[in-house]
Parts: C-alpha cells; sequence; structure tokens
C-alpha cells in the first residue's frame, strides 16, 4: 500500500489564510479539511499535486508618462518556474498607449493560454511624471 | 468629468485614492449633484497605482485584481457618475465660513491657485510611512536606506532599483511584498526582520512572498546598526533581548548595499490639524461618528488618513458610507447625533467610529493590542461573538444591528477581547 501522510498549507486565496490540511495515501488525496470556501479546497489539491502562483510584475514602457507599465499573467504559473517567467517578461518592451487588459505576451514559456496582459491603461503623454 | 474644475461643489473630496474615489461615488449615490475630487498626483489612484502584485478587490469586485485595475476600474465608476476629478492639484487649505460652508484652497499646473466653495468636504489623503528617524536606528547615516513603499514607486513606476543586496526591516505587508517584487527583479533580499515574535503581515504575504523565494524571516530581531561612509555596506542585525534591547552579544553583520523600512504608516492630518479637527492619539487619524464625521460638523473623514487599514475593499466600503454621509448634508438632511460612545477595553487597541447611533447598522473597525487565540469578543453585555484568533496585524471587522442598540439603555459601550477559556472576568 502507498505510504499515507498529511501535509499541511497556509491558503493563499483570500487574506483569511485558512490552516489547511490534506491527507492522503502516496500521490493519492484522501481528505481535505480547514477551508471556510471552495477556493481552500481548491489550492489545497493544486499545491499537492502541482503547485502554480499568480505572476504579477512590470515592463517597461515608452512614450507614457511613467517609465515600467504593470503587467500580470493571465493564469498560474509552476512555482518553480515563477523567476523564469519573471526574466521573460522583463525582456519585453513595449510603446505607449497600452489598453489595460491588453495581451502583450501569448503563450508564456510555451505553455498554451499563459498570456502576459497590461493591467493598467497608458496614454502617450508628452513629458515624464515628476514626482 | 477629468480636469474640470467648477467654482461650487456639494462635496470636495482631498485626494484621489480608493478612499477619496469611494467618497465621491458614495456622495453622488446620496443624490449630491456635484462632487469634486482633488489629487496631488499626476493621475488619479493613489498608492493602489504601485501596488502591481494581485490580492485587490475580492470583496468588492468579487475577483482578484492588481491595484492598477481595481483603481482604473474604480476611476471609471467615478467618471461615469459625472464627478469631476482634477489631479495634479495640491489642497493647501481648508476654511470654514461662519455659515458652515467651506473654502477650499489648491494650487495646480492647469488651476493656478484658486478657491473652491464647499457645503461638505471629506477628508481622503491617506497615510504615509514611518521613517528611520522613527525608531531612531544607530549608525552612520549612508544612502540606501529607504521605506518600502519609497521602494515599491521606484521599481514599479519608475524602473529604478533602489540596491542589489536587500535587507528589510518589519515585516508589514509592504516589506514582505516588496521582498518578492525585489526578487523577481533580480535583487538578492537577504532576510527579513521584524521586532515583534509574529508576523506584522497577512500569513499568505509570509507564505507565498518569503517562503516560495527562500527567504529568511527572522522574529524578535531588529537592525541594530547601520554601517556604510556613501552607500550602506552591511547592517547589524541582533535578538530582541528582556525590555526589547539588542542583545549585542549574539549579534551577527549583513554585507548589503540596501535597507528597507517597513514600520509602520502614520495618516497624514497635517490638514485636518489646521482645521483643528480632533485627532484619536492611537490612530493618528480624527475622531469620527457613527457618520464619519469629524469634531468639525460638514467635514467628514475615511480611509488610511482615518486609520490604516490592511485591506482595500475595507476603505472602499467605509468611503462609500462617509460619501453618502457627506452627500446627505450637502443635501440638507440632518441625522440625530450619536449618543452611544465606544470605548476600547481589554486588549482593544481602538475601535473606529467613537460612537454609535441606534438609528442604523453600523460596522465597527478595530485592532487588538496583542495576539490571543481562540478568543471572544464582547460588547458591552450586548453581543458576544467568537474569533478563531486575533492578530494585531489584522484589523476585526463588527456589524452591529440597530435592534441591538435600541434596548440599550448607558450612554457608553466597552469592547472587550478575552480568551475564550480565559480567567477573566467579563465586563458588564
Amino acid at each position: 500500500m502507498a505510504e499515507a501522510g498529511t501535509q499541511h498549507f497556509v491558503c493563499i486565496g483570500c487574506p483569511m489564510g485558512c490552516p489547511l490540511q490534506l491527507v492522503h495515501e502516496g500521490s493519492e488525496i484522501r481528505e481535505v479539511s480547514g477551508y471556510e470556501c471552495n477556493r481552500g479546497a481548491k489550492y489545497a489539491r493544486q499545491e499537492f499535486t502541482e503547485p502554480r502562483r499568480g505572476l504579477s510584475t512590470t515592463v517597461r514602457i515608452s512614450g507614457a508618462r511613467w517609465d515600467r507599465l504593470p503587467v500580470k499573467v493571465a493564469g498560474q504559473v509552476h512555482k518553480g518556474r515563477i523567476l523564469e517567467a519573471a526574466r521573460a517578461i522583463h525582456a519585453l518592451r513595449v510603446e505607449a498607449p497600452v489598453r489595460c487588459g491588453q495581451v502583450l505576451l501569448k503563450d508564456l514559456l510555451g505553455e498554451k493560454g499563459l498570456d502576459v496582459v497590461a493591467t493598467r491603461s497608458m496614454e502617450r503623454a508628452a513629458s515624464k511624471a515628476s514626482s | 468629468m477629468l480636469g474640470r474644475l467648477e467654482k461650487k461643489y456639494d462635496v470636495v473630496v482631498v485626494g484621489g485614492g480608493p478612499a477619496g474615489m469611494g467618497a465621491a461615488l458614495g456622495a453622488r449615490d446620496s443624490g449630491a449633484g456635484r462632487v469634486l475630487i482633488l489629487d496631488r498626483e499626476p493621475d488619479p489612484g493613489g498608492i493602489l497605482l504601485q501596488c502591481v502584485h494581485s490580492g485587490f478587490g475580492l470583496h468588492y469586485f468579487k475577483e482578484e485584481l492588481s491595484g492598477p485595475e481595481y483603481a482604473e476600474r474604480f476611476l471609471a465608476k467615478v467618471v461615469d457618475r459625472d464627478v469631476d476629478v482634477v489631479p495634479d492639484s495640491y489642497v493647501s487649505g481648508i476654511a470654514v465660513d461662519s455659515d458652515g460652508s467651506k473654502r477650499v484652497r489648491l494650487m495646480g499646473a492647469a488651476h493656478g491657485i484658486r478657491t473652491i466653495q464647499a457645503r461638505s468636504v471629506v477628508l481622503a489623503m491617506g497615510c504615509r510611512e514611518r521613517t528611520r528617524g522613527a525608531i531612531r536606528i544607530p549608525g552612520t547615516r549612508p544612502s540606501g536606506v529607504l521605506t518600502a513603499g519609497l521602494a515599491q514607486k521606484l521599481v514599479n513606476m519608475k524602473g529604478v532599483l533602489p540596491g542589489r543586496r536587500v535587507v528589510i526591516l518589519g515585516s508589514g505587508d509592504i516589506g514582505l511584498i516588496m521582498a518578492r517584487r525585489l526578487t523577481l527583479e533580480g535583487c538578492e533580499v537577504l532576510g527579513v526582520f521584524e521586532i515583534m515574535p509574529y508576523s506584522n503581515g497577512l500569513t499568505r504575504n509570509v507564505v507565498q512572498c518569503l517562503e516560495d523565494f527562500g527567504i529568511p524571516l527572522q522574529l524578535s530581531t531588529t537592525v541594530a546598526y547601520i554601517h556604510g561612509r556613501e552607500r550602506v555596506e552591511k547592517v547589524t542585525v541582533a535578538p530582541l533581548g528582556p525590555g526589547f534591547k539588542p542583545e549585542m552579544s549574539k549579534a551577527r553583520d549583513i554585507p548589503c548595499d540596501t535597507l528597507l523600512l517597513s514600520i509602520g504608516l502614520i495618516p497624514e492630518n497635517e490638514l485636518s490639524q489646521s482645521l483643528g479637527i480632533e485627532l484619536d492619539r492611537i490612530t493618528g487619524g480624527p475622531e469620527v461618528s457613527s457618520t464619519l464625521e469629524t469634531s468639525m460638523p460638514g467635514v467628514y473623514a475615511c480611509g488610511n488618513v482615518l486609520h490604516v487599514h490592511d485591506l482595500v475593499d475595507f476603505v472602499t466600503n467605509e468611503s462609500l458610507l462617509a460619501g453618502r454621509f457627506a452627500g446627505e448634508r450637502a443635501q440638507g438632511i440632518r441625522r440625530p447625533a450619536d449618543n452611544i460612545h465606544l470605548v476600547p477595553g481589554d486588549n482593544v487597541r481602538y475601535c473606529v467610529p467613537h460612537t454609535l447611533s441606534p438609528e442604523r447598522e453600523h460596522t465597527i473597525y478595530m485592532r487588538s493590542k496583542k495576539a490571543m487565540k481562540p478568543c471572544v469578543l464582547r460588547v458591552g453585555n450586548l453581543l458576544e461573538k467568537k474569533l478563531r484568533f486575533v492578530v494585531p496585524a489584522e484589523m476585526i471587522m463588527l456589524k452591529i444591528k440597530p435592534d441591538l442598540l435600541e434596548r440599550f439603555q448607558g450612554d457608553s459601550l466597552r469592547i472587550d477581547i478575552h480568551e475564550e477559556s480565559g480567567g477573566e472576568e467579563p465586563h458588564g
């Protein structure tokens, strides 16, 4: 029989931070407890089988009031590939104007649907912000 | 409309962050016709614009947004409701006339120096960061020592890294978020040090910002000395002994070029003080009634200028309410004065608002003095609520229904938090 065990996680789905327990036998999940909502149940399962994280960062933008445009990955990145994903995103260069939600890079790290999108609209600006 | 500035408004809101935008929306919802937001930055949105990480809006928008997304959505709502928003305008003073009407003086690139008439004013200036001077770290005064929020703005908006090898003092959420942010940008974050025996940030941020990246969090530890002539060269960290004194015999040096401070926020109330508004010594913000009105009639406060919040969604809820009451007042609607004082009791550092009225439902925001689990929160002898845990870093929110207060005879209500099994006697 596969080895049984319990893993403990803290849910990162919302600020409540529910303490989660996951009972498993080998790679098979037997029971998840400790969550107050479904996000927690889902998170524990995901964390046990294949941990993933959301990723937000910035990219260089020219022609805007600011020098950086905030972006996020639509979907979640393998936890072990976060830094690699960040480096790939940081290689991007964009030009104002940009609309919030605009896709700047498709299929990050070759993963279908893992798009990098702008999280802010930036108009073309004649001058930089002074503050 | 963005950029439009008239001479007279029902409600003028000082500050265009989440609190100011929420207040403006609340004022419009109440029926106030002319509402203006003044903001000193070139883009409205406040600190949300530099918070590029996600985690905002789960309550209000029912989805997880980044700071700039939250700001942009909210600004769109505000402009859509025909609120005037004037960025790049600094409010230098507010005067109250004998008839109670207000004059707001502003300076701005687009409009010069102007005075605007307002029936009600909402203060939504937010807060600023505590600096090295507030905790008097010994050592030299090199460059490379800066607050975490300033570093956040430099990195996320200006594209400037504060340094390469970074030590962070204080485990507030901004410090934790910046530990991850700088790691993503290729910096080496050598550790987060916290004087308290627990983290001051949300547990989920300890997990996803530190543990995920193997960044050590050392509790009950402080930065005891800063070294370096022109630039930070190293810091000395030491565990704290009795009386929060660093134990120098156990100290060690960490070579680094940057020290970020995430050691707390102070509500920015110079404008409130110039109006003679009464401030709460604990929160650093105005004392407010249940309509979020300050001691100056017709002047309201909400968001981090009132008390420092953990979650923007709570700021939004509070601000919608402040705006609503400011808008009502501007239309001549007067609510009965509050007749119940809230008194922070055992393990309660503060409560906001400071007074209540049996007239309607209330949301009370409070913080505990120390961590406890599990525990019971008692509101006089009217209400008991069991809590899984309390920690000073997480605000406690309590809804009170009007029928509960109708039965209440006294003029002050004490709020206490006790250990569930604890021996302390409840106060009546």
